[in-house]
């Protein structure tokens, strides 16, 4: 392999878990900090709120593990290799 | 290809990623650890299903009793996607769909696969490899699109110029990103997580992998809940026509 | 890692071999028995609810019986009271008419031997009168 190609898949793959991690935890971060908010003000609904958070918290997970899947290929399957 | 993370160093650890224990079925490849594995999980499905069903109690007792009540999980994923009304005929594809990918998930991360040698490649949970989270995906657009056909015939296609002919574009090329993101993040969560604690039992053998670990077995949950979810949502949005309910879009 | 091959259309048709599997074998027979059990509770339910309801009525009658029976128990109980009483009264009255009657009796007797006493009285008294008269005539005579 080309070490100029190699040397940028393996920055391009750094960043693009890097990068792909910041949206989603500030999601999560304000997602769960709303769910507290929620919980605090009707704690009787908890277990409903804790069940729609861990759903919707996966979601924001997996645009970070899109980043993650990216990263493999370049590191694992590049095209360009 | 890079291999980056194939040490020799440790005897106890090492990483492969990529390869494959292939069968040759005539003129075919096909990934033979991925078969192996869901062989498992499935006869371990169908094992527990027989045994807990085959003398049903009016009052349940030891198995049978855990398979009703993951009988009744799977019934309120399903329920609570679809409706009291649509959700029976849906109940087994969205049920074996949580129970295969969950059951896969945890024996991946329960049962220590990698002790056993196979001549090339290392076992794994079946949903670590992309053939396997692509079928199920392309099974679930499958489904939502036969239960669209039934339901509405031909009057399916209007939901793809319903507001308006001009997001046409966006609503065919939804039809091709719902099968992309189901399977790549069931993929990518599995693979990730395999790989971490790879990594992690690289790094030091002991004891600090398992709350990794713990994380592990709870994402794996979690996937496999949130796959069956979508997969009941979708079906339910084809099901009920385009727009008319709130249910929101996951890219 | 991202090598697709004849593994994914088998992994599909083993999917769904095993959604037809389950299906048999776990889903339906699992639904029966809830269905049957749900049916079983249901009408034991409505059968437990009219025996309440019979439960209920039966106690309803055993109290009225029983309400019933206490009242009769008070009247009865009145009824001896009014009676004892009365005769009570009645005792009384004869004992007090008959106390009336021995002092009118006594009464009488006593003014009869006033009477009596009061005649012999005015007999001694003229007899004495005479004595007096007689020694106070006689005195100055002699």
């Amino acid at each position: 392999m080309d070490p100029l190609v190699a040397s940028a898949s393996v920055i391009a793959a750094s960043l693009a878990v890097g990068l792909a991690a910041i949206g989603p935890g500030i999601g999560q971060g304000s997602a769960s900090g709303k769910a507290v908010e929620g919980i605090a003000r009707q704690p009787e609904a908890e277990g409903k709120i804790r069940g729609t958070l861990l759903l919707t918290l996966a979601f924001m997970e997996s645009l970070t593990i899109y980043g993650l899947v990216i990263s493999l290929v370049l590191l694992f399957a590049n095209p360009l290799a | 290809m890079l291999s980056l993370l194939h040490f020799d160093v440790l005897p106890l650890a090492e990483l492969e990623v990529g390869h494959h224990f292939y069968w040759h079925l005539g003129g075919l490849k096909v990934h033979g650890q991925v078969f192996m594995t869901s062989w498992f999980v499935i006869g371990l499905l169908l094992l527990v299903s027989v045994l807990a069903t085959r003398n049903m109690q009016r009052v349940p007792k030891g198995l049978q009793n855990l398979m009703e009540y993951v009988f009744e999980f799977v019934r309120d994923i399903a329920k609570n996607q679809l409706g009291e009304k649509e959700y029976r005929p849906w109940l087994p594809f969205i049920g074996t769909l949580f129970l295969f990918i969950f059951v896969s998930n945890w024996s991946g991360a329960l049962l220590p696969w990698h002790v056993i040698e196979i001549p090339e490649g290392e076992l794994a949970a079946p949903t670590g490899d992309i053939n396997t989270t692509v079928a199920l995906a392309l099974l679930t657009s499958l489904a939502y699109f036969y239960a669209g056909f039934k339901k509405r015939g031909l009057g399916y296609f209007a939901k793809y110029i319903e507001p308006t002919p001009i997001l046409l574009p966006i609503a065919i090329l939804e039809d091709f990103t719902k099968p992309l993101s189901l399977s790549f993040r069931l993929f990518g969560n599995i693979l990730a997580d395999e790989l971490v604690v790879a990594v992690l039992v690289l790094l030091v053998p002991l004891f600090v992998p398992l709350p990794v670990m713990m994380l592990g077995l709870f994402t794996s949950a979690i996937q496999a809940l949130v796959f069956a979810t979508l997969a009941a949502a979708y079906i339910h949005e084809a099901l009920e026509g385009h727009g008319d309910e709130g249910h929101e879009e996951h890219a | 890692m991202f090598d697709f091959d004849a593994t994914l259309p088998l992994m599909a048709l083993q999917f769904v071999l095993l959604t037809f599997l389950l299906n048999a074998v776990f889903f339906k027979p699992i639904s029966k028995t809830i269905d049957e059990r749900d049916g079983y509770i249901r009408t034991s339910k409505s059968s437990t609810a009219e025996y309440l309801k019979e439960a209920e009525k039966l106690a309803k009658q055993y109290e009225q019986e029983l309400a019933d029976s206490r009242k009769q128990a008070q009247q009865v109980i009145a009824q001896a009271q009014a009676e004892a009483k009365d005769s009570v009264d009645k005792q009384i009255a004869q004992a007090q008419a008959e106390a009336q009657q021995q002092r009118e009796q006594v009464q009488k007797e006593l003014d009869q031997q006033k009477q009596e006493a009061f005649r012999t009285l005015e007999g001694q008294v003229d007899s004495l009168s005479q004595q007096i008269l007689g020694k106070l005539l006689g005195a100055p005579a002699a």
